[in-house]
């Protein structure tokens, strides 16, 4: 009578183990999966913030990317530009504070490669961006290529993609 | 004397105070039946909007007049299991998110568990080997018109042929009026088609 509840604790006791573990030690995966969720959250504010605050959020944006960073942003017909180096990103992401009254920034359907040697990884993902006072929303399909360094893993290269070629 | 209970809504003679029709109206004759039936139900709708028929919500003017801005549709995804999409279809297409990593390699396919929640929706003018070119706004498929009668608004675009691949179909949006610039449309593969939309 007594092996079911042994048996419900056992599985129980695996269960957590299990949780556990992929808490501890998170894949590539999820910790740049995480990592893009985080950006995106920084890179998303509303109106009413201070300077303090926007330049915190503009060093703490720079903080995901690798100092030699490049940017290349091109939508035929509306935008192209290429930022290079984690000051420019920062410079921009000020900028961009200043400018607009409000940013929300999402990443869904994010799809994450990790290189055999697990130094270098690329996400593809879709960036969708909702400036505070337009209607609609910006959607653009980019790839990020991260790099495994001391500090974790940044980004190294962010590229707009042509969904329709 | 005996007391009634309130709680279970019962008179003296533990018969229920709702109206028998009531009762069975609302949870049937055997409530044990009836939570079974509201489970699977439950499980049903669950399983068919979040992995079948996708809710979509129009944002833009590309698909005017046929799909307005704002307006609510679904896509199918499995209205290509047994054929492959026609000309005419309108379809959503993903923007990232097809890819399925497993330890033998990277595959562009269609990952069931994991729908989009960003899709383009177009209407397919070109299949595999087509020859697509536009001229003064009409669309010609391997030299020939193609008869659109979705398409009511002004078009005055002049593109070069373009062969498409084997595995390539040409969308659109079927507002032409607007800029060829300001208008996402070219070749998409068959592993970015989602499913087709409905009406």
């Amino acid at each position: 009578m007594k092996i079911i509840p042994r048996f419900v604790l056992l599985a129980v006791l695996v269960a957590l183990g299990v949780w556990l573990w992929f808490v501890l030690f998170p894949s590539p995966e999820k910790i740049i999966r995480q990592r893009l969720i985080k950006l995106a959250r920084t890179a998303s504010f509303s109106s009413g913030e201070g300077n303090l605050a926007r330049l915190a959020a503009a060093e703490d944006i720079a903080g995901y990317f690798a100092t030699n960073v490049e940017v290349d942003i091109n939508v035929p017909g509306r935008v192209q530009h290429t930022l290079v180096g984690r000051a420019e990103i920062q410079q921009a992401a000020l900028g961009a504070r200043e400018r607009l009254s409000g940013l929300k920034v999402t990443f869904p359907d994010i799809n994450i490669t990790v290189a055999p040697d697990k130094q270098s990884a690329t996400a593809d993902l879709t960036v969708e961006a909702n400036i505070a006072g337009e209607r609609d929303s910006i959607v653009q399909e980019m790839k990020f290529t991260f790099q495994n360094t001391e500090d974790g893993w940044l980004i190294a290269r962010v590229e707009t993609v042509r969904t329709l070629s | 004397m005996p007391a009634q209970n309130p709680a279970e809504g019962l008179n003296g003679r533990g018969q229920s105070q709702v109206p028998r029709w009531l009762r069975i109206a609302v949870i049937g004759r055997n409530p044990k039946v009836t939570l079974a039936r509201a489970a699977v139900l439950a499980v049903l709708c669950f399983i068919v909007f979040k992995f079948v028929l996708l809710h979509i919500r129009v944002e833009g003017i590309s698909m005017l007049p046929t799909y307005a801005d704002g307006s609510a549709h679904f896509v199918n995804r499995l209205a290509y299991l047994w054929h492959e999409p026609r000309r005419g279809d309108v379809v959503g297409i993903r923007f990232s998110g097809g890819v399925t990593n497993t330890p033998a390699g990277i595959h562009h396919a269609a990952n069931w568990l994991e729908p989009p929640h960003v899709m383009l929706l177009k209407r397919i003018v070109g299949l595999p080997g087509d020859t697509i070119a536009f001229v003064s706004g009409q669309a010609l498929i391997n030299n020939q018109v193609l008869d659109e009668p979705y398409e009511k608004l002004p078009c005055d675009w002049n593109l070069p042929p373009e062969k498409l691949g084997a595995d390539e179909y040409f969308v659109v949006g079927d507002n032409r009026s607007m800029p060829p610039e300001l208008h996402m449309f070219g070749k998409a593969r068959r592993d970015q088609i989602v499913g087709k939309a409905t009406r």
